[in-house]
């Protein structure tokens, strides 16, 4: 069969995203379009209350109102078992975290009744009728009022609200403080958000009593990780469960988790033998779905004259709100890993207490740590240079890893794989036009403007990651399926749900086995047709989950070969451009023609099975340290304290791009939300624990026309850590982006005497700055 | 966020409309307050008479040397009518400031000033340009001026039953300067506050001005005490400062997370400056 | 929420107290209040239908009157529960004489928290300072009707 060799690469390019179309046209499949014939609807009753004692539930008028088939409390799940914590470690405090509230209730949102009811309005209508007696007890909603002694006692038998401690050294900080020129100490807030998938959580839960099977869909970043805990909680056999992550319309870490909803949902159709439905309304999700950062820092940085940073000492308050969900613990550690960022420092202290407050439990949000630990390193690094009156792109320069000392290790811990610090700083420089815009701003100055300019230059830790250093494994899978006539299926375990594997796995695939990406499917998020994984999350999916992509496919190229040269009669062939080819005699075999024959299976290689299919798990030896510089340059209004952002320059290295297209939109993405909290967000409770920005009217999530025009370049230092030399980018934005806001604008501010800002940067807290020391 | 159970009717006249309020139905325009206010179950009306369907109330004309807007006019309509834009162009400039693209196309003039929220941004406007209000009852029909319509924080001069059929606003000649000044709140793009100025020249001294205030306080307000100290002034930067410094007199600022009071107050005193400002730039 | 401020009401001290502790007035005199029935002494159960724009919220809640210091000063404590969330106030009112005027005239003073939760907290940020300022205008308002009444 004549078949034109196909010479088009699709890897490095500006591909257009597969997944796009069905997301714009509004045809995509979230969990809020199954339906079933038999479907019923749960309404879950919340706690209005931070903190009381449950004295009584009455659901008897709810439960006669109409539609309404059942109403469950506590009481009738206390067999269900706990909302699992993840995470491991000594002197952790974990409260018992039932699906629903038994006698107390810890923070507002608390679920407390499920009522059930044929539609959704009339189970809304039946949970307005739940009459719940509540004996209202203190709260306490800020974490360092929290530790204060007297302050209200989260959970009764911990009265110090203390869910955890850790420390970690490095060196020897106490030599390194004593033989400091300088010391520069900073309170620096990391304020709670809220991470705002566009899509809410939403569950339907199918139980097949006849097959004793239950089928879950829910909006998740781990569905398999799902599958094994709720299965757990439910006491169902694992096999027994199958797990679907559907169209999940943004996660950003809120949804790498397993919720009360899951398991509750699982709960209710196993009792009523129907599907059941629950969608998470606006007002739930800021009140039920796990909130990110939550930091109250307090940092020490030691240096000599020359701006040489000697040593680091961090004392970090993790607001954990009431409970741990999956991975709470863990985040704060993320932060003490990256605490030196990319600098060259061997002494590090840090201190963790994890604090229990009447909140909801924070968790991982974009960047998940380590855009604390950037904010608050890039904060002090320009503490330090403001105390020794240097330049903050020159003591950058001055403390950078140099580029031939990689692999780094770093007092953290870790071995940091590949980087060149100098060159995405100095190209950034070179594009904003740093040597004019100082000049320009000492005039401004004169003028009694203010302009500032502002400088981070971050580390990050991504394709988490080897398992060792994971809570639940941090390996990844593929399955690469040619089926007979030579369309490929790939199943990754990674879970994408927007970041755009669906493109660039198809990307990796057609140019590795010389197909077209139209030839290519990626199939991802069901538990019954993918082998295990992980999931996404942490930068990982295509570092992780794309090499054990490519490892199976050389399996496969192996075995293509194999049945082309036993088909072509020959020793000596190729695999190029989805041809087999025999090198002696230019014969060939499309890809087409021999998985026919893999199948049919009429004559094999030795040793060789039929069929044309290959897995991979594949653990990485290592995390990938993916880095960057953004510059910006801000205005501030001096009559109303309004910033505005003149220029955005974000020069990332991410290793080797597969996409830039896709690459780029992360970027944005990660900068929009960086941008959030520097400027606009925040999840503010009252002294009571009442969430006072519960709506998107006061919760002021970043707008397109809000957003500056963002100079998007990059440099490219592969990792050797995988094949593909890539290293992660689904955080970079973010992670970059607030200590450069924030830097800038305290620049603008600097000759007022303004040394820190903690965010959002809200125009009156400038005006009230600008107010009094004008 | 689900609404609680209610009836809904779409009416095709006016007088059935108005039948259907005096048996207690509620009136839903473009629904851009109503309905979220629903959705958390805060307001539960039992019958929600749809005046989106009176296509004789969705009108924006010229007559008798006035300018009518029928109360179901989008923003989306005012922010680009034409005659508007030509005859009394701090209407258009102020719908078009009003939240976003898909509230503008939605949400209507009639909605927004019989809700009253101190937040919305008509208000400053309407104020400043002492528009009439037609209120019209089954067996009744009234005009109110602006002074008298904004009555506290939503809470409008309009009866149980009666509906507002429409907003009727002076022209405003080429000598005329007007401008709408306002910060947005980030989350909900409501006014923090904003500021109307309609001004005009006669010989190098200021002839006219008329200020309306919103945000700052529980209802729009028109800030006679800056009105009085720039008439008859040169509107030199000085003037415009002393005006400017008055135009939140007396006022109890509200405060909230987004602004306190003292911040309210100081932005109104800028935006009002601003307004002058620009409005004073836009007389021909 | 702090919540300060005074209101001059146009009678003398003594009938200011005693108008400012009477159950029917104060009845009359709180926004939407809807009754207030004597539960134990000082203490009254309270039926309240707020109407605000759209929003309409039926309360059920208690008032407590302590701290008596004829007729200088006393203490409020106002607590209401509805579907859309719950209040609860406590302030302490003091009276003096209002010399200023010519006519009898008593100067209330009052300062407390107010802690609003549930729904109405989560949502109505914008809204709740300018609400409760209008609301005890109104409380004030009317009970300067109600005391020049006999």
């Amino acid at each position: 069969m004549a078949t034109a060799t196909k010479t088009e690469s699709f890897v490095g390019k500006r591909v257009r995203r597969r997944e796009d179309p069905r997301l714009i046209t509004g045809t995509a499949t979230y969990v809020e379009d199954i339906q079933m014939p038999g479907m019923h609807y749960a309404v879950i009753l919340r706690s209005p209350h931070a903190a009381a004692r449950i004295r009584s539930i009455n659901t008897k008028e709810a439960e006669g109102a109409p539609g309404v088939v059942c109403v469950f409390t506590g009481k009738d799940t206390k067999g269900v078992g706990a909302v699992p914590c993840g995470i491991v470690m000594p002197d952790l405090r974990v409260p018992q975290h039932t699906i629903l509230a038994t006698d107390r209730v810890y923070f507002v949102g608390h679920p407390v009744a499920v009522v059930v009811a044929r539609d959704r309005y009339l189970a809304h209508d039946a949970a307005d009728l739940i009459d719940v007696d509540y004996e209202v007890l203190p709260a306490v909603a800020d974490p360092e009022k929290a530790l204060t002694k007297g302050a209200p006692a989260v959970h009764p038998q911990w009265p110090d609200n203390v869910a955890f401690t850790y420390h970690q050294d490095g060196g020897n900080v106490d030599q390194a403080f004593a033989g400091a020129d300088v010391v520069v100490k900073q309170r620096i807030t990391s304020q709670r958000l809220v991470p705002m998938a566009m899509e809410t959580r939403g569950v339907v839960a199918e139980w097949r009593g006849a097959d004793r099977q239950l089928n879950v869909y829910t909006s998740t970043q781990i569905p398999h990780l799902v599958r094994t805990l709720v299965a757990g909680m439910l006491g169902l056999e694992e096999n027994r469960m199958r797990v679907i992550a559907p169209e999940v319309g943004g996660g950003f870490g809120s949804k790498l988790n397993v919720y009360a909803e899951e398991a509750l949902m699982g709960y209710v159709s196993m009792k009523i033998q129907k599907p059941v439905k629950w969608i998470e309304s606006r007002r739930e999700n800021f009140t039920s779905t796990i909130h990110g950062r939550g930091h109250v820092d307090y940092y020490e940085v030691a240096a000599k004259h020359d701006g040489t940073i000697l040593g680091i000492k961090l004392k970090l308050i993790q607001d954990v709100g009431s409970y741990h969900q999956l991975l709470t613990p863990l985040i704060p550690q993320l932060s003490v890993l990256m605490m030196p960022g990319i600098y060259n420092t061997q002494n590090i202290r840090a201190d963790i207490v994890g604090v229990f407050t009447n909140c909801v439990p924070t968790d991982a949000y974009r960047g998940a740590g380590r855009p604390e630990a950037t904010h608050g390193i890039e904060r002090m690094v320009d503490l330090l240079a403001a105390e020794l009156k240097m330049d903050p792109a020159e003591i950058r320069f001055k403390n950078f890893v140099t580029k031939e000392n990689f692999p780094y290790p770093t007092a953290t811990g870790l071995m940091y794989d590949s980087g060149d610090y100098a060159t995405p700083l100095k190209k950034a420089l070179d594009l904003v036009g740093y040597v004019k815009l100082r000049q320009e701003q000492a005039d401004l100055r004169k003028q009694g403007k203010y302009m500032g300019i502002g400088i981070s230059t971050y580390g990050e830790i991504c394709a988490i990651g080897p398992s060792a250093a994971t809570p639940a494994g941090g390996w990844e899978s593929a399955t690469v399926k040619i089926e007979p006539s030579g369309k490929v299926t790939i199943m990754t375990g990674a879970c994408p749900h927007g970041q755009g594997e669906e493109t660039t796995f198809a990307q990796i695939t057609a140019d590795e086995l010389g197909v077209g990406l139209d030839d290519v499917v990626v199939i991802r998020g069901d538990t019954a047709v993918v082998q295990y994984g992980i999931g996404t999350f942490g930068s990982r999916a295509t570092a992780v989950g794309g090499t054990a992509l490519y490892y199976a496919l050389q399996d496969l190229k192996a075995k293509i070969k194999k049945f082309g040269a036993m088909l072509l009669e020959s020793e000596d062939v190729t695999l190029s451009g989805g041809q087999v080819v025999d090198n002696k005699t230019g014969n060939s075999k499309s890809l087409q023609e021999v998985a026919g024959a893999t199948y049919r299976a009429l004559k094999l290689p030795p040793n060789t099975e039929p069929g044309l299919v290959a897995t991979r798990f594949w653990e990485p030896p290592n995390f990938t340290f993916p880095f960057g510089a953004h510059i910006v340059v801000t205005d501030i209004n001096e009559e109303t304290g309004q910033v505005k952002i003149r220029r955005y320059v974000a020069v990332d290295d991410c290793g080797n791009i597969l996409n830039p297209l896709i690459v780029d939109g992360q970027v944005h993405g990660g900068v929009a939300q960086g941008l959030g909290q520097a400027l606009w967000e925040q999840a503010v409770y009252d002294d009571n624990g009442q969430l006072i920005t519960g709506e998107l009217m006061d919760y002021a999530l970043p707008r397109a026309h809000l957003m500056p025009w963002i100079e998007s370049h990059h440099t490219c230092t592969p990792s050797p850590v995988n094949p593909l030399g890539v290293k992660g980018v689904g955080e970079a934005g973010t992670i970059g982006c607030s200590p450069a806001v924030v830097n800038s604008v305290v620049d603008a501010l600097s000759p007022l005497g303004v040394k820190h800002l903690d965010m959002p940067l809200t125009p009156e807290k400038i005006w009230k700055i600008l107010a009094t020391k004008n | 966020m689900i609404a609680q159970k209610f009836e809904y009717t779409a009416p095709k006249t006016l007088d059935e409309a108005l039948d259907l309020l005096a048996s207690g139905a509620k009136p839903l325009a473009g629904g851009m307050s109503l309905i979220p206010m629903m959705k958390l179950r805060l307001a539960a009306p039992e019958h929600l008479v749809d005046l989106r369907a009176l296509r004789d109330l969705n009108y924006i004309r010229e007559e008798g040397g006035q300018l009518h807007i029928g109360a179901t006019a989008s923003h989306y309509d005012i922010e680009s009518s034409a005659l508007l834009r030509q005859k009394c162009p701090l209407l258009a400039e102020t719908a078009a400031a009003i939240g976003d693209v898909q509230v503008r196309n939605m949400g209507t003039i009639g909605g927004s000033v019989a809700h009253a929220d101190p937040a919305a941004d008509y208000p400053a406007a309407l104020q400043a340009l002492e528009a009439r209000f037609v209120l019209k009852g089954a067996k009744s029909a009234r005009t109110v001026g602006a002074a008298d319509f904004f009555v506290e924080a939503f809470t409008t001069a309009l009866e149980p039953g009666e509906l507002l059929r429409e907003v009727i606003v002076p022209i405003d000649d080429a000598r005329t300067g007007t401008s709408y000044q306002k910060m947005a709140q980030p989350a909900s793009g409501f006014a923090i506050v904003g500021v109307s100025v309609r001004v005009r020249v006669n010989s190098g001294k200021v002839s006219f001005v008329r200020i309306g205030v919103t945000g700052l306080s529980n209802r729009a307000y028109r800030a006679t005490a800056s009105e009085k100290a720039f008439e008859g002034k040169a509107s030199s930067p000085a003037d415009i400062q002393a005006a400017a410094a008055l135009v939140a007199q007396g006022v109890d600022a509200n405060s909230d997370l987004h602004a306190s009071a003292d911040y309210r107050r100081h932005l109104a005193v800028v935006h009002a400056a601003r307004a002058f400002r620009t409005a004073l730039s836009r007389i021909v | 929420m702090r919540i300060s401020g005074t209101y001059a009401l146009p009678v003398a001290p003594e009938r200011a107290y005693q108008v400012l502790q009477d159950p029917a007035t104060l009845a009359r005199a709180i926004p939407g209040c809807e009754g207030l029935e004597k539960i134990g002494p000082d203490e009254y159960r309270m039926k309240m239908k707020v109407l605000l724009a759209a929003l309409s919220g039926q309360f059920e809640g208690k008032v407590r009157i302590t701290d008596q210091a004829a007729p200088s000063s006393f203490r409020l404590i106002v607590e209401g529960t509805g579907r859309i969330g719950f209040l609860k106030g406590e302030g302490l009112l003091k009276l003096s004489p209002d010399n200023s005027r010519a006519a009898a005239s008593t100067l209330v003073s009052y300062e407390g928290e107010a802690q609003v939760g549930g729904t109405m907290a989560a949502v109505g940020q914008r809204l709740i300072d300018g609400t409760a300022k209008m609301m005890i205008m109104k409380f004030f308002d009317k009970l300067a009707s109600l005391s020049t009444q006999a």
